[in-house]
Protein backbone atom coordinates (compact mmCIF):
# COMPACT_ATOMS: atom_id res chain seq x y z
CA UNK A 1 0.00 0.00 0.00
CA UNK A 2 1.15 3.43 -1.09
CA UNK A 3 2.72 5.31 1.97
CA UNK A 4 0.60 8.61 0.77
CA UNK A 5 -2.17 6.79 0.65
CA UNK A 6 -1.72 5.48 4.10
CA UNK A 7 -1.57 9.17 4.83
CA UNK A 8 -4.83 9.86 3.68
CA UNK A 9 -6.01 6.94 5.32
CA UNK A 10 -4.85 7.84 8.69
CA UNK A 11 -6.35 11.66 7.88
CA UNK A 12 -9.51 10.19 7.27
CA UNK A 13 -9.84 7.90 10.63
CA UNK A 14 -8.77 10.62 12.86
CA UNK A 15 -11.61 13.08 11.61
CA UNK A 16 -13.50 10.40 11.57
CA UNK A 17 -13.31 10.00 15.57
CA UNK A 18 -12.94 13.86 15.99
CA UNK A 19 -16.39 14.41 14.38
CA UNK A 20 -18.46 11.52 14.98
CA UNK A 21 -19.51 11.08 11.73
CA UNK A 22 -17.36 10.37 7.94
CA UNK A 23 -15.40 13.20 7.19
CA UNK A 24 -16.19 14.21 3.40
CA UNK A 25 -13.45 14.48 0.58
CA UNK A 26 -13.15 18.10 1.13
CA UNK A 27 -13.00 17.99 4.91
CA UNK A 28 -9.90 15.24 4.46
CA UNK A 29 -8.13 17.76 1.17
CA UNK A 30 -8.40 20.87 3.67
CA UNK A 31 -6.57 18.70 6.54
CA UNK A 32 -3.98 17.25 4.09
CA UNK A 33 -3.24 20.21 1.78
CA UNK A 34 -4.52 17.69 -1.03
CA UNK A 35 -7.27 18.64 -3.28
CA UNK A 36 -10.58 16.58 -3.24
CA UNK A 37 -10.13 14.92 -6.39
CA UNK A 38 -6.74 13.54 -4.87
CA UNK A 39 -7.85 12.65 -1.78
CA UNK A 40 -11.57 11.09 -3.76
CA UNK A 41 -8.77 8.97 -5.83
CA UNK A 42 -6.57 7.61 -2.99
CA UNK A 43 -10.02 6.89 -0.97
CA UNK A 44 -10.55 4.52 -4.27
CA UNK A 45 -7.55 2.71 -3.97
CA UNK A 46 -7.95 2.26 -0.38
CA UNK A 47 -11.49 0.58 -1.06
CA UNK A 48 -10.23 -1.49 -3.58
CA UNK A 49 -7.52 -2.48 -1.18
CA UNK A 50 -10.07 -3.24 1.77
CA UNK A 51 -9.09 -0.62 3.64
CA UNK A 52 -11.84 0.73 3.70
CA UNK A 53 -15.39 1.00 2.46
CA UNK A 54 -16.75 3.52 -0.14
CA UNK A 55 -20.47 3.85 -1.40
CA UNK A 56 -21.47 3.94 -4.60
CA UNK A 57 -21.72 7.74 -4.90
CA UNK A 58 -17.48 7.41 -3.58
CA UNK A 59 -18.03 8.75 0.26
CA UNK A 60 -16.71 6.77 3.15
CA UNK A 61 -19.34 4.31 3.64
CA UNK A 62 -17.10 2.44 6.38
CA UNK A 63 -13.74 3.23 8.05
CA UNK A 64 -14.03 0.10 9.93
CA UNK A 65 -14.54 -0.62 13.08
CA UNK A 66 -17.02 2.67 11.91
CA UNK A 67 -19.93 3.20 9.99
CA UNK A 68 -20.47 6.31 8.27
CA UNK A 69 -24.46 5.58 8.71
CA UNK A 70 -26.23 4.68 11.60
CA UNK A 71 -26.56 0.86 12.86
CA UNK A 72 -27.77 -1.11 15.29
CA UNK A 73 -24.44 -0.61 17.20
CA UNK A 74 -23.84 2.66 18.72
CA UNK A 75 -20.95 3.15 20.66
CA UNK A 76 -20.11 5.35 23.53
CA UNK A 77 -16.92 6.51 24.32
CA UNK A 78 -15.59 9.86 26.13
CA UNK A 79 -18.18 11.68 25.94
CA UNK A 80 -18.80 11.04 21.96
CA UNK A 81 -20.42 8.11 20.10
CA UNK A 82 -19.98 6.36 16.54
CA UNK A 83 -21.85 3.75 14.82
CA UNK A 84 -20.21 0.36 14.47
CA UNK A 85 -20.90 -1.76 11.30
CA UNK A 86 -21.61 -4.86 13.43
CA UNK A 87 -20.94 -6.32 16.90
CA UNK A 88 -17.19 -7.18 16.42
CA UNK A 89 -16.68 -3.52 14.94
CA UNK A 90 -18.99 -2.22 18.47
CA UNK A 91 -15.76 -3.65 20.49
CA UNK A 92 -13.70 -2.37 17.73
CA UNK A 93 -14.24 1.11 18.54
CA UNK A 94 -12.98 0.86 22.19
CA UNK A 95 -10.66 -1.08 21.15
CA UNK A 96 -8.94 1.02 18.29
CA UNK A 97 -9.21 3.95 20.98
CA UNK A 98 -7.94 2.01 23.92
CA UNK A 99 -10.47 3.40 25.75
CA UNK A 100 -13.62 1.93 28.02
CA UNK A 101 -17.07 2.21 26.36
CA UNK A 102 -20.65 1.36 26.43
CA UNK A 103 -22.39 -0.17 23.56
CA UNK A 104 -26.02 -0.17 22.71
CA UNK A 105 -27.85 -2.38 20.77
CA UNK A 106 -30.79 -4.65 20.20
CA UNK A 107 -31.10 -8.54 19.78
CA UNK A 108 -32.03 -9.49 17.02
CA UNK A 109 -34.37 -12.17 17.87
CA UNK A 110 -36.31 -10.67 21.35
CA UNK A 111 -35.80 -6.51 19.84
CA UNK A 112 -34.91 -6.30 24.29
CA UNK A 113 -32.24 -3.64 24.18
CA UNK A 114 -28.67 -4.80 24.92
CA UNK A 115 -26.11 -2.49 26.51
CA UNK A 116 -22.86 -3.46 27.78
CA UNK A 117 -19.91 -1.77 29.44
CA UNK A 118 -16.60 -2.09 28.36
CA UNK A 119 -13.85 -1.74 31.29
CA UNK A 120 -10.00 -2.32 30.58
CA UNK A 121 -11.41 -4.96 27.40
CA UNK A 122 -14.11 -6.49 29.37
CA UNK A 123 -17.73 -6.76 29.38
CA UNK A 124 -19.95 -6.18 31.90
CA UNK A 125 -22.58 -8.72 30.84
CA UNK A 126 -20.71 -12.37 30.03
CA UNK A 127 -23.83 -14.01 28.98
CA UNK A 128 -23.94 -12.54 25.23
CA UNK A 129 -23.33 -14.63 22.66
CA UNK A 130 -21.64 -13.24 19.15
CA UNK A 131 -22.90 -15.07 15.65
CA UNK A 132 -21.20 -15.04 12.50
CA UNK A 133 -23.58 -16.00 9.57
CA UNK A 134 -21.32 -15.99 6.60
CA UNK A 135 -17.96 -17.83 6.93
CA UNK A 136 -14.25 -15.73 6.80
CA UNK A 137 -13.47 -16.46 3.48
CA UNK A 138 -17.00 -14.93 1.97
CA UNK A 139 -16.42 -11.75 3.84
CA UNK A 140 -15.43 -9.28 1.27
CA UNK A 141 -17.69 -10.48 -1.11
CA UNK A 142 -20.45 -8.17 0.14
CA UNK A 143 -19.57 -6.69 3.58
CA UNK A 144 -22.67 -4.67 4.18
CA UNK A 145 -24.53 -7.98 4.68
CA UNK A 146 -21.46 -9.61 6.04
CA UNK B 1 -22.13 -10.00 12.85
CA UNK B 2 -24.94 -10.28 15.77
CA UNK B 3 -25.05 -10.26 19.17
CA UNK B 4 -27.85 -12.56 21.23
CA UNK B 5 -28.92 -12.71 24.54
CA UNK B 6 -28.37 -16.38 24.64
CA UNK B 7 -28.30 -19.96 22.68
CA UNK B 8 -32.16 -19.67 23.08
CA UNK B 9 -32.18 -16.50 21.17
CA UNK B 10 -29.67 -17.50 18.43
CA UNK B 11 -31.81 -20.47 17.80
CA UNK B 12 -35.18 -18.91 17.57
CA UNK B 13 -33.81 -16.66 15.45
CA UNK B 14 -32.06 -18.78 13.01
CA UNK B 15 -34.99 -21.30 12.54
CA UNK B 16 -34.40 -22.79 9.27
CA UNK B 17 -31.38 -20.84 8.15
CA UNK B 18 -27.88 -22.43 8.75
CA UNK B 19 -26.12 -21.90 12.03
CA UNK B 20 -22.62 -19.92 11.05
CA UNK B 21 -20.22 -19.86 14.22
CA UNK B 22 -20.92 -18.39 17.62
CA UNK B 23 -17.98 -17.31 20.45
CA UNK B 24 -18.63 -15.88 23.90
CA UNK B 25 -18.72 -12.13 24.32
CA UNK B 26 -15.70 -11.84 25.95
CA UNK B 27 -13.70 -14.22 23.61
CA UNK B 28 -15.23 -11.27 21.38
CA UNK B 29 -13.82 -8.68 23.01
CA UNK B 30 -9.86 -10.37 22.81
CA UNK B 31 -10.84 -11.09 19.28
CA UNK B 32 -11.52 -6.97 18.43
CA UNK B 33 -8.71 -6.09 20.52
CA UNK B 34 -6.45 -7.86 18.32
CA UNK B 35 -8.34 -7.35 14.79
CA UNK B 36 -8.59 -3.26 15.49
CA UNK B 37 -6.64 -2.20 18.61
CA UNK B 38 -3.65 -0.83 16.42
CA UNK B 39 -6.28 0.81 14.00
CA UNK B 40 -5.59 4.12 14.73
CA UNK B 41 -2.01 3.94 15.62
CA UNK B 42 -0.45 6.53 13.12
CA UNK B 43 2.09 4.23 12.22
CA UNK B 44 -0.82 1.38 11.08
CA UNK B 45 0.03 -0.61 8.08
CA UNK B 46 -2.60 -3.27 6.74
CA UNK B 47 -2.60 -6.59 8.69
CA UNK B 48 -1.20 -9.14 6.31
CA UNK B 49 -3.23 -12.51 5.67
CA UNK B 50 -0.97 -13.98 7.81
CA UNK B 51 -1.43 -11.72 10.66
CA UNK B 52 -5.21 -12.15 10.69
CA UNK B 53 -5.02 -15.80 10.74
CA UNK B 54 -2.45 -15.73 13.09
CA UNK B 55 -5.15 -14.13 15.41
CA UNK B 56 -7.96 -16.61 14.86
CA UNK B 57 -5.29 -19.31 15.43
CA UNK B 58 -4.50 -17.74 18.81
CA UNK B 59 -8.08 -17.91 19.82
CA UNK B 60 -9.22 -21.18 18.97
CA UNK B 61 -10.84 -19.65 15.30
CA UNK B 62 -9.97 -22.71 13.51
CA UNK B 63 -11.57 -24.64 10.34
CA UNK B 64 -13.06 -24.01 7.44
CA UNK B 65 -15.58 -21.46 8.92
CA UNK B 66 -12.57 -19.09 9.85
CA UNK B 67 -10.24 -19.67 6.75
CA UNK B 68 -9.53 -16.15 5.11
CA UNK B 69 -8.62 -18.00 2.03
Amino acid sequence: MDPADIEFRNATYRRFVELGRAPTATEIAKATGASADQVSAAWRRLHDAHALVLDERGAILMANPFSAVPTAFRVEAGGRSWFANCAWDAFGIGAALHIDCRIESTCPDCGEPISIEVRDGIPNDTDLLFHVLVPAVSWWQDIGFT
Amino acid sequence: MLLFRSEDHLDRWLASRAKGSSIPVTKLAELALAWWGDRLDPSWQPHTREQNHAILDRLGLTGPFWNLG
